[in-house]
């Protein structure tokens, strides 16, 4: 078993939701092709640095999972499937990779743990939620995210 | 007559850097012209195997839109 990560840009004009439902179903393509997934990282809507399909801004997820080589294929003709893809890439683990991996102490062979890491930018994708939140906690999260910039 | 050459040392691995992340868009822009293109090795003294990763970084960060192919000037 390989371990495999695939990016996706999505269509940044989709609604939250339809996003959600996007990731949730190439995660059960990986776990119906006998994989599991080990980190959903959605990084959140980003400008591209040139336009695809007229568009200048996508969402990115990232999904790392562990399985076989069929996998990528069955992800592949799912993208190609959907229309809100804009681009993709799917890449297995180099020996680098790996060797980076173990020397952050991140044990190759542990068990894979499902996280979901909340989006960078999710105040940009979702208006409507930053509008609830009171003034102070978005500030905080700007400033934050200024300083991940740095 | 054989030139004294000074000693280039390779600035990823004296950085520690094992891996070239493609997702690191500020690590791989140090290593662009500003028209986006590669910067050779004798220029920046990688070594054969960093480069090697670099590039890979590099098209692979190209494709995810998260570098340019072309970066144009608006002057």
């Amino acid at each position: 078993m390989a371990i495999y990560e695939t990016v996706v840009i999505l269509d940044s004009l989709l609604p939250p939701k339809e996003i959600d439902d996007a990731v949730e179903r190439f995660s059960q393509i990986i776990k119906e092709n006998g994989g599991t997934v080990r980190v959903v990282d959605k990084w959140g809507k980003r400008r591209l640095a040139y336009e695809i399909q007229k568009k200048q801004y996508g969402f990115y997820v990232a999904i790392e999972f562990e399985g076989e080589g069929n996998i990528p294929k069955a992800l592949q003709s799912e993208y190609n499937y959907t229309d809100s893809v804009l681009r993709y890439l799917t890449y297995r683990y180099d020996k680098h990779k790996l060797k980076a991996m173990e020397k952050a102490g991140k044990n190759v062979a542990e068990a894979p743990v499902v996280e979901e890491k909340p989006a960078k930018a999710a105040e940009e994708s979702k208006p409507v939620v930053e509008e609830q939140t009171p003034e102070t906690a978005t500030a905080e999260e700007s400033s934050k995210e200024e300083a991940q910039n740095d | 007559m054989i030139k004294n050459r000074k000693k280039r040392n390779c600035p990823f691995t004296e950085a520690g850097i094992v891996y070239i992340d493609f997702k690191d868009e500020k690590l791989l822009k140090k290593y662009l012209t500003e028209q986006g293109k590669i910067i050779p090795r004798h220029t920046s003294g990688a070594s054969a195997k960093m480069q090697r990763q670099l590039a890979r970084a590099v098209k692979r960060a190209r494709h995810l839109a998260l570098i340019p192919f072309v970066a144009d000037f608006t002057r």
